[in-house]
């Protein structure tokens, strides 16, 4: 029992991570940019979803809520931030970290501009379903109707993504954009744009990350929750591990990334959270530098 | 030339930071750091923001509301007593940063029930108020080794040590469940320590014994706790823990539908800051607690009464708990302790006073403290109750029934203490 | 060389006896903030050393400091040696951890390495939970004692952690001054230049990539030890992912490849919490906005800088008086 239960906290973690691993996907394709900001822009978009929750009392009227709040945040920031860092900072000694410190930097912007209008204390999202337990056979499980809904629903949103990739250009119009701009514009992709709904499908996947986090969690919603530490550093992970350009990786590390940390806390110790993932990040470096479905070239930044 | 160049750059930098340092004069001393002919400076440092804040942060808000109540009605002799507070986000770092600042740029008298175990060692060992003779009134703690008068020798413990409590629980466990399979979860630092030395003193054998390491409680490791107790078979499960611990359980124990009986440790045992979390108040109902202080819904209490008339007048629509109670009993000590410092209150006349009037300082509590010229220790015990179907902690029978202890191998005895009458209007005399 | 060499020392000595009579007339809170200045310019060049010039990125500076930190706290306390020991210790031990991490780091790049050494500043101070040595969260006392008597009475505790501090600052400035001027800082500006042509010219990449890391982590952790000096303790919650943050910023603030300007940076780093505090009395804003400001303040600076003066105000300032220079001629 105990082990179908791990698995199941595990799978339903994996799932959340996932999300946010695509988010940083997303990101990675449009842009060429690992946005560490990623989980503060989840965190913020689910601030704007439980002022909806607060407001209007439904979750699913919160979701999209914050799904469009953290769209608009995210092409804002392409907009404003990006474009003005690829335009600056292209040459001398700091180029190639750049990006990198900027988007820390953003992260610290958001954390406290939150910390500043929302305070520092937990705030409570309540789930639109209950988080008790199912009981079969006179033992109750940790799965619950709030952990089955969080898996059905980010299966749909997997779903429509990969449709959006398949059916249109939009996910070549992406690759186009960040790897052959000048291509790219000379066969009518208008680029600038491109990149701005890169980011702002990031930012909704994110606000859908952070939101089911929120939920899946206690339902406290703070700007230094353990919550969000874990998913600023499991989306980075899980995307490493599918590769960084790979939305099937992304979804595969979110998921084997989900079940390690589960076990690892139910058999190993509690108190290997957070060192867990760096453990199993490092192993899989070392094994494949370039993650599991990354091409060889990718690793390059 | 560019090597020429670097080399001013290290003077210009060096005259930089030279004028960085050299900003503040030094200013007069008065006749007693804190203290002027209209005021009484005191200085706190607590975790007012982030995740460990939860309920402590309601206080500064609480002893404000007394002192106000106290300014208002003529201070102490005339002088206005003020708290600055800092928040230290519950950091060992912040915490000894926010103190240099109290101490050196706000000047203040005396620190005032400074939070955490972890971070009055740190002030100790780097801000080290002792050598420089300033009081640590009531620090918000129950770890017994800040009664150490020879380590600690300017530290004034108030709260009833982990030890007491654990020895009182373990003479409880005796008394109502005996044979029965006890389980413990508790936090793997001193404060978890003085715990296990408090049981093993009373003689309490734990079917199973949890620790969590400070910052890993979580709903998902609380999973993980469950399963232990449930294999374990334990029919009483005692949380000594901090509130986000005890919340994180009982949350996911409400989940699970697993409900052996709890015990809860003071410490995370306040019901309005569990109940916060979003812990249903029926999961609390029949649960063990312990407090020194009555019940914070006993209206008929007239500490109580007054207390949380003046903090719904202070702060308006804040809920009366056991964070206030406490804020404001410790700064009622406080004042009665600058009372009878004298005229002109010192430092080492504010400690005097404790040592020598400190036992019969009045207060809500219903146990006795045990400041002496040699002890430092403050509240001796606890009364243990049920909590109700609302999730309020309420003396079973509506009497209190109180045990007293100390940190050593002293036995467990009911106490006889008969709490003197408040002084009128909850002023000091 | 050697005339150039013996100046250079002229000017660190000349540097410790303004520091030393600085410390005499501050007040004790200028003198406090002074030491941790110093510390802070320790770990913002071991930033500098390591990103500047080997051109790798570290996000997880602060988890060498702690390894530098509880190194000399065991040592301290465990072994009893001689706090001067117990530095060295500090350095050797997070030296071999930031070895081990410069061999993961040489084969990963750019946001790779970020993000490995992002996950290692998250999760390496918890690690002080699973070993009952290191003293869990609360962390373990590191007490350096106080000032030897015949300092004198009046010569406080911040004051000797001042010296202490500043004398490091000194000492490793001036190492780390050399070791750039040596062969290996020549390599490493190579290397980050264009590490095709580098490698072309027999230079052994991997290995300087590991030796910078080597170096930076031993100096980050005489940093974490000085930071623990000052505060008292070794907690894990001392070397929190802000702390990281913050030297990143300072290291940036002070131009990433200008060793001399970390000062820029440490001060500014120390003064931002009393800015902020003056500016949140100014406008008598609430407790949520005075307590998030100074790290709003920081991370806002950070991307500023990376934004208009990408490679720091002094890096910007020579490039401009050169570029003038030229139009001169």
């Amino acid at each position: 029992m105990d082990l179908l239960n791990t698995f199941l906290i595990g799978i339903t973690a994996g799932t959340i991570y996932a999300l946010m691993a695509i988010s940083m996907v997303l990101v990675w394709r449009s842009t060429r940019v690992v946005n560490f900001a990623q989980a503060g822009m989840a965190l913020l978009s689910t601030y704007f979803g439980y002022e909806a929750v607060t407001r209007l009392e439904s979750f699913w009227i919160a979701l999209p809520v914050a799904m469009i709040g953290g769209a608009l945040v995210a092409a804002l920031v392409e907009m404003i931030l990006i474009r003005l860092l690829v335009k600056h900072s292209t040459s001398g000694p700091i180029a190639g970290v750049a990006p990198i410190i900027a988007t820390l930097g953003l992260l610290g912007v958001i954390r406290s501009i939150s910390a500043m209008i929302w305070g520092g204390q937990d705030l409570r999202i309540v789930g639109p379903v209950s988080n008790d337990g199912f009981t079969i056979n006179a033992t109750t499980l940790v799965f619950s109707p709030l952990k089955l809904l969080i898996l059905v629903t980010v299966l749909v949103l997997m779903l429509i993504l990969s449709v959006i990739f398949q059916k249109t250009n939009i996910g070549l119009a992406l690759r186009a954009s960040a790897y052959a701009p000048e291509i790219a514009r000379l066969s009518g992709i208008k680029v600038d744009w491109v990149r701005t709904l890169g980011w702002a499908l990031a930012g909704a996947t994110g606000a859908v990350a952070g939101m089911f986090q929120t939920v899946n969690g206690n339902g406290t919603l703070s700007p230094d929750s353990i919550e969000f530490s874990l998913l600023l550093v499991s989306g980075f992970i899980a995307a490493v591990i599918g590769g960084l350009d790979s939305l099937i990786g992304a979804v595969i590390g979110g998921l084997v990334l989900g079940l390690m940390i589960s076990f690892v806390l139910m058999y190993v110790s509690s108190g290997l959270f957070f060192i867990a993932p760096f453990v199993i990040l490092l192993t899989i470096l070392f094994i494949r530098p370039q993650g599991v479905f990354g091409a060889k070239a990718a690793r390059r930044a | 030339m560019k090597a020429m160049n670097r080399r001013k750059l290290i003077t210009v930098s060096a005259v930089l930071a030279a004028v960085s340092l050299a900003v503040t004069a030094v200013p007069a001393q008065a006749a007693e750091v804190g203290v002027s002919s209209s005021e009484i400076k005191l200085g706190m440092t607590l975790p007012m923001t982030g995740t460990a804040s939860l309920g402590y942060n309601k206080i500064p808000g609480a002893a404000k509301a007394y002192f106000d109540y106290l300014n208002a009605n003529g201070g102490i002799n005339g002088r206005k007593v003020t708290l600055v507070v800092k928040d230290d986000r519950y950091v060992p770092t912040e915490a000894v940063a926010k103190t240099n600042e109290l101490i050196l740029k706000d000047k203040v008298m005396a620190l005032l029930a400074p939070l955490g175990t972890a971070n009055n060692k740190a002030v100790a060992a780097s801000v080290n108020p002792a050598r420089r003779g300033i009081p640590v009134l009531f620090v918000n703690t129950g770890f017994s080794g800040f009664a150490d008068t020879k380590k600690y020798p300017t530290t004034y413990t108030v709260l009833p040590s982990y030890i007491m409590e654990a020895k009182i629980m373990g003479q409880y466990i005796k008394d109502n469940f005996a044979g029965k399979k006890i389980g413990l979860l508790y936090q793997d630092d001193d404060f978890g320590i003085d715990a296990l030395a408090g049981f093993k003193t009373a003689g309490v054998n734990f079917a199973v014994k949890v620790p969590y390491a400070s910052g890993s409680q979580s709903a998902a490791a609380a999973a993980g706790w469950i399963t232990k107790f449930k294999a374990a078979e334990a029919d009483v499960v005692i949380l000594f823990g901090v509130s986000s611990a005890t919340s994180a359980m009982l949350g996911v124990a409400a989940q699970l539908k697993y409900a052996p009986q709890w015990m809860l440790g003071s410490v995370g045992g306040d019901a309005t800051t569990i109940k916060l979390t979003g812990v249903p108040a029926g999961v609390l109902y029949n649960a063990i607690g312990f407090s020194p202080v009555p019940a914070t819904t006993d209206m008929k209490d007239e500490y109580v009464k007054l207390f949380s008339d003046i903090y719904a007048k202070a702060v308006p629509g804040s809920p009366f708990d056991l964070n206030v109670l406490l804020g404001m009993n410790t700064a009622f000590m406080t004042a009665q302790a600058l009372k009878a410092a004298g005229p002109n209150p010192t430092r080492k006349s504010l400690m005097a006073a404790i040592d020598s009037k400190g036992a019969t300082f009045a207060n809500s509590a219903l146990v006795p403290a045990a400041y002496s010229q040699t002890s430092h220790v403050g509240l001796t015990g606890y009364w243990v109750g049920k909590y109700s179907p609302t999730g309020d902690l309420a003396p079973v029978g509506g009497t209190y029934v109180t045990y007293t202890t100390d940190s050593g191998a002293g036995a467990v005895v009911k106490s006889t203490y008969v709490r003197p009458a408040m002084p009128a209007k909850g002023l000091p005399n | 060389m050697h005339k150039k060499q013996s100046r250079d020392i002229v000017l660190f000595i000349l540097g410790g006896v303004v520091l030393y009579f600085l410390s005499g007339v501050v007040d004790e809170l200028r003198v406090y903030q002074g030491a941790t200045i110093a510390v802070y310019v320790i770990a913002i060049s071991s930033i500098i050393l390591l990103t500047g010039y080997s051109g790798q990125v570290s996000l997880g500076h602060g988890a060498l400091m702690a390894v530098g930190a509880y190194a000399a706290a065991v040592a301290h306390i465990e072994l009893k040696l001689p706090i001067i020991l117990c530095f060295v210790i500090a350095v050797l031990a997070s030296a071999v951890g930031g070895a081990l991490l410069g061999a993961a780091a040489a084969r990963l790049s750019g946001p790779y390495l970020a993000g490995t050494t992002l996950a290692l500043a998250i999760g390496l101070p918890s690690l002080a939970n699973q070993f009952g040595v290191l003293g869990g969260e609360q962390g373990l006392l590191f007490d350096v004692g106080f000032p030897p008597l015949s300092l004198g009475e009046e010569f406080t505790q911040y004051k000797w952690f001042f010296w202490i501090a500043g004398l490091a600052a000194l000492i490793s400035m001036w190492a780390i001054k050399n070791i750039l001027g040596s062969r290996y800082g020549r390599t490493w500006r190579a290397i980050r230049g264009n590490d095709v042509a580098a490698q072309l010219c027999g230079i052994n990449i991997a290995r300087s990539k590991i030796l910078a890391f080597t170096i930076s982590a031993g100096i980050a952790g005489l940093a974490g030890a000085l930071l623990s000096m000052t505060i008292g303790t070794v907690s894990p919650s001392a070397f929190p992912l802000a702390l990281s943050f913050s030297l990143l910023t300072g290291a940036v603030l002070s131009g990433i490849t200008t060793l001399a300007g970390a000062m820029i940076g440490a001060v500014v780093l120390v003064a931002i919490p009393e800015i902020a505090d003056v500016v949140a009395h100014r406008i008598g804003s609430s407790e949520r906005v005075t307590t998030n400001l100074p790290g709003f303040l920081v991370s806002a600076l950070l991307i500023v800088t990376v934004l208009f003066v990408p490679n720091g105000p002094v890096e910007q300032h020579r490039a401009r008086k050169a570029k003038h220079l030229a139009s001169q001629k």
